[in-house]
């Protein structure tokens, strides 16, 4: 399937952040951060997903076609960060939506399975397309899922290190099963996103822009700023 | 009075029942997947055993999982085990060779579909009234997995085989000739009329038969002296005689197979010619079968579960006596040890039918016989009762006994006189499908081919190809929640049937989904595999048709392109809305028509849209996701994209039936042409020139509203003209000149389209706005902006909005007769 872009109105999305009242009074920000998930089917994205927004476990998690959308909100420090997610279609042939979906992402976790090498082979294909035609300031997170069935391992832990390293991955090896990992990489990606960087910025860089609900300016999957 | 067409003997049925071996712990197979409950396997194992027919076995019905690896067997039950007669009854020679035939008969039914009785004895041959036997009981030992999936050993110890003792405890193997050693046993005991070994321990009973093993002379001879009856022997008939050596011969390979034995001169006056079934959709007609019986008697109130619970058979203990006394790190867990003797029930409990009987009291023979072809006055007068199919919902329809009886008599009759009775099977199925045949219905509303069979068996399942790791990685996530589907042979046959498809069909590809598409066709034909791919292989071109091509991007973009110029035509004010909000169905959508629902929602749900569907063309799907926007509705009216799609991440709670009703409606009220497309399969619809073509990809996606044809047009002025209202939007001065008669004349260029308001329109604001369910066509030609227009209608919320493909032009050639000139009219 090959889909064009439907969003070709949509203006730069860098990164999008935006003030808001908290129900206390407080200030606070709220960012949020449209992230995709890719990787070979089977390798557990959707159980990463739904582990993350649901805390839930499915053993016979249903496959995906085309895309899934989940949000999930997560607290650092005086930030809420809501994150967009766009769960992905592994089998190659859903390929060509991919770009779809990663276009204006400003992060990505590449998924690949300990279990099997050809999976991380895989990943590392999605990394260099990534790197090539994604926002280049992404941040991308490579995820070495089933932890849990370490005993059956093809993918030794060093040699993904080793590859994160070498491209500027965040690294960590998951289980969607036992929930290892699975909130610290969202919350690693979160730390690493740019508002940290930028936090002073907020107002004028430009980058940041606030939208009141129903505003019409920018509406493409992920770009819903409230 | 009860019909005597239920009250019959042998339409009776019994349950038995016994536990699963439990997994140990939590352990993971090698995919990482937990392990199969045994109790699940079992389940998909013993489906088979529901095909076995023949006169000298008890008919399964069903397997019922219950709590804790629960197993229950329903099977056909009746007459009297034959270990009731010995001691009682003398047995003749004649009789005996009878139930040998019988036996052995049987047995070779089983053999030769490799199942091994391996627990046979007098207690599992039932002697029916006419003194004919039917073997029960026989897949206990074939559904287990030859004992692997119980923790009980099954056995009956006087009628094993000697190598079954010398085999090691879990060696778990069947060989058909420990069959014969029993029927030898078995032989024995009705011919020394007594039980062998009746007063020995268990211990003794082993010893006896293992110490065949040094027995120099013939097994038989030896039991007959042991028990008093070497008279007996020596004047036993020597062709009995030989029969029973050969029977008892300890090397097993000596012993002669079922096959070999019915070739004894002995058996000659009962061998019959056998028939074979001709029909292919359905089996040898009968008025209803058991199997039909069963189900009405449970949607009569028949309750397995409870029966057995009156019974005694299934206890439940308070939840605090079963928890474990130890729980280890590794979830071992001890102390929790059922009591063994609970494992496995011998009783059998014999099902009641008084009360479907009851039920069924008052129905009349006739309605047995349901008229087909002929209508009197006199015979309508034995017409079933009138049911109002439309008003009742379906969930009652389907458990109401008496009209299941009805519908059930009805269909089967049909079926059986397929395919000359496919336009009354095509009618009948309008109202709804019964359940229980949804199988055959389905194959037959797909008109399979009657070799299905044949073609099947030939086309290649196992040369392993690229796309086996993607089938392996999706079958066990494809409706797992399915008992039948989850099971080890649910996976193995799903398997095949995609490896089938992809062989046989080399202009498409395995598409993730292909496997939610295959499942319903599974669940429906589990016992027959080909049928199931059969109808997998005559849906995919007539509702799926090219969508499975390797680049299918043309394909899918014109029916999601399709479906959102449905929305607009039915309601526009929510395709304005998704519109706005930049809710594409590229984005939700694609799982919805690719696997046509089936990837989106659980089983049941995907029957009842299929029954419909499969009365439908390829638009229905369509429709059907229009039903779904239209339950939302309200929701997504008031929502942005965010909450909009998160909707649709879990399919919520959608009312399927009225979804059904819903699809169609809108499939009946919308003109064909409205949801023709350029990639359907041209087989299936019949085309004129004056249809719509060559549009490209890039004019649909543009267009917002649909284009209608001119032959729907024409029909429609002709017969429904209070349902349309045309639009002419050429100039004044064409339209003076030549127009449709009724149409109204709003020239495309007067119009301001600037702010969307109907007032725009001036004169004709009001008529539009009245427009209510009429369908607005637009009628342009050559030199009119064909989508500024429609589109303006569309943004003030006019509904069924469309444009005449070929504008004005093509309506000259087709049918001048509609068409009228002013001049003259003044
Ligand atoms: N043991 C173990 N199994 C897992 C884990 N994560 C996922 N699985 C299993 O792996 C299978 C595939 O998981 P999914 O989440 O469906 O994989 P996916 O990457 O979304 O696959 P596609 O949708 O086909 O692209 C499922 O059966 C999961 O139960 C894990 O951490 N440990
Ligand atoms: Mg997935």
């Amino acid at each position: 399937m090959e889909h064009t872009e439907p969003h070709s109105t949509e203006p730069e999305m860098a990164n999008r952040q935006g003030a808001a009242q908290r129900p206390n009074g407080a200030q606070g920000k709220i960012c949020q951060f449209k992230l995709v998930l890719l990787g070979e089917s089977a390798v557990g994205k959707s159980s990463l997903v739904l582990r993350f927004v649901k805390g839930q476990f499915h053993e016979y998690q249903e496959s995906t076609i085309g895309a899934a959308f989940l949000t999930q909100t997560v607290c650092l420090d005086d930030t809420t960060v809501k994150f967009e997610i766009w769960d992905t279609a592994g089998q190659e042939r859903y390929h060509s939506l991919a770009p779809m979906y990663y276009r204006g992402a400003q992060a990505a976790i590449v998924v690949y399975d300990i279990t099997n090498q050809d999976t991380f082979g895989r990943a590392k294909t999605w990394v260099k397309e990534l790197q090539r035609q994604a926002s280049p300031t992404i941040v991308i997170a490579l995820a070495g899922n089933k932890q849990d069935l370490a005993n059956k391992r093809m993918v030794e832990y060093e040699e993904a290190q080793t590859y994160a390293e070498e491209n500027g991955l965040l690294f960590m090896e998951t289980s969607a099963k036992t929930a290892l990992n699975v909130n610290d990489i969202f919350l690693a990606i979160a730390k690493k996103l740019p508002k940290y960087d930028q936090n002073q910025g907020q107002s004028g860089q430009g980058q940041g822009r606030r939208l009141a609900e129903g505003d019409q300016g920018a509406k493409t999957p992920g770009n819903c700023c409230k | 009075m009860t019909l005597s067409v239920f009250v019959n003997p042998e339409l009776q049925f019994s349950a038995t029942t016994f536990f699963a071996k439990q997994h140990k712990g939590e352990t993971c197979g090698a995919n990482g997947l937990p392990l199969t409950p045994n109790s699940i396997i079992l389940f998909g194992k013993a489906q088979f055993l529901k095909t076995l027919k023949n006169p000298y076995l008890c008919e399964y019905l069903d397997i019922i999982r219950g709590k804790h690896e629960r197993t229950i067997v329903v099977s056909q039950f009746c007459g009297k085990p034959l270990s009731e007669y010995l001691g009682k009854k003398i047995f003749s020679d004649s009789d005996i060779i009878k139930i040998a035939f019988q036996l052995l008969t049987a047995l070779s039914v089983l053999h030769k579909n490799k199942i091994v009785h391996r627990n046979l004895s007098t207690e599992s041959i039932l002697v029916q009234n006419s003194g004919d036997i039917k073997l029960f009981n026989y897949g206990f030992h074939y559904m287990t997995n030859n004992g692997q999936l119980v923790s009980f050993p099954i056995i009956k110890l006087s009628y094993a085989a000697p190598e079954i003792y010398l085999s090691p405890l879990k060696s778990h193997i069947a060989n058909s000739k420990m069959d014969i050693w029993s029927v030898g046993i078995i032989l024995v005991e009705l011919i020394l009329n007594k039980s062998l070994w009746s007063s020995l321990k268990l211990s003794q009973k082993i010893r006896k038969i293992l110490s065949f093993y040094q027995c120099g002379t013939s097994v038989f001879e030896k039991i007959a002296r042991e028990h008093n009856c070497f008279d007996v022997y020596q004047n036993l008939s020597a062709e009995l005689k030989h029969i029973i050596e050969q029977c008892l011969q300890i090397d097993p390979r000596s012993r002669p197979t079922c096959e070999d034995l019915l070739k004894n001169e002995i058996f000659k006056e009962f061998k019959v010619v056998q028939r074979n079934n001709p029909s292919k959709v359905c089996e040898k007609y009968q008025i209803f079968t058991l199997k039909e019986l069963y189900h009405w008697w449970k949607l009569a109130g028949g309750d397995i579960i409870l029966e057995l619970k009156k019974q005694g058979l299934i206890r439940s203990s308070p939840p605090i006596l079963s928890m474990p006394c130890l729980v280890m790190l590794d979830g071992t867990v001890l102390g929790q040890g059922r009591n063994p003797a609970t494992l496995y029930e011998s009783k059998i409990v014999q099902m009641s039918l008084d009360t479907l009987y009851q039920r069924f009291k008052h129905i009349h023979l006739n309605f047995c016989y349901p008229l087909l072809h002929c209508k009197s006055d006199i015979i309508a007068a034995f017409d079933p009762p009138h049911y109002d199919t439309k008003a009742l919902p379906l969930i009652i329809k389907e458990k109401d006994p008496e009209y299941q009886f009805h519908r059930i008599i009805l269909f089967r009759r049909l079926l059986h006189g397929y395919p000359y009775t496919r336009d009354m099977i095509r009618k009948e199925v309008e109202k709804d499908i019964p359940p229980l045949l949804r199988g055959e219905i389905w194959a037959a509303l797909l008109d399979i081919q009657p070799d299905y069979e044949e073609i099947y068996a030939m086309i290649d399942k196992e040369t392993v190809t690229t796309t086996d790791r993607q089938i392996e990685v999706d079958i066990p996530r494809c409706h797992q929640y399915n008992e039948l589907l989850s099971s080890s042979e649910g996976h193995i046959k799903l398997r095949r049937i995609l490896k089938a498809w992809v062989h046989q069909n080399t202009q498409y590809v395995y598409w993730q989904g292909l496997d939610s598409l295959t499942a319903p066709f599974l669940y429906l034909n589990f016992n027959d595999e080909a049928k199931a791919f059969a109808c997998l292989s005559e849906f995919v071109p007539k509702y799926v048709h090219k969508f499975f091509l390797k680049d299918n991007s043309a394909v899918i973009k014109e029916y999601l392109a399709k479906f959102s110029q449905l929305i607009a035509y039915h309601d526009p004010e929510l395709a304005n809305h998704l519109c706005d909000i930049n809710f594409y169905p590229e984005l939700f959508a694609i799982p919805w028509f690719l696997t046509v629902f089936s990837h989106v929602f659980p089983l049941y749900k995907i029957l009842h849209v299929w029954d419909n569907l499969l009365s439908g063309d390829s638009s229905f799907p369509l429709h059907i996701g229009l039903s779904v926007l239209t339950q939302l509705r309200s929701k997504l009216l008031t929502a942005g994209f965010n909450d909009c799609i998160l909707l649709f991440s879990d399919l919520p709670e959608v009312d399927i039936e009225k979804s059904i009703n819903y699809s169609n409606d809108t499939f009946k009220n919308t003109p064909r042409s409205i949801t023709t497309r350029e990639h359907q399969n041209e087989e299936y619809y019949k085309t004129t020139e004056y249809d719509i073509s060559g549009v490209t990809l890039n004019d649909l996606t543009r267009e917002r509203c649909p284009r209608i044809s001119a032959t729907d047009v024409v029909d429609m002025i002709r017969n429904t003209p209070e349902k349309i209202l045309l639009v002419d939007i050429r100039n004044p001065l064409q339209y003076s000149r030549c127009s449709v008669r009724n149409s109204i004349n709003i020239p495309c260029s007067s119009v301001t389209y600037g702010e969307h308001s109907i007032e725009n329109l001036g004169q004709y604001a009001q008529i539009l706005k009245n427009s209510g369910d009429k369908i607005v066509i637009v009628i342009g030609s050559t030199d009119t902006d064909l989508e500024l227009f429609p589109k303006f209608l569309l943004n003030c919320n006019i509904k069924k909005v469309c444009v005449l493909h070929g504008g004005f032009n093509i309506l000259i050639s087709v049918t001048p007769t509609v068409l009228v000139s002013q001049k003259f009219e003044a």
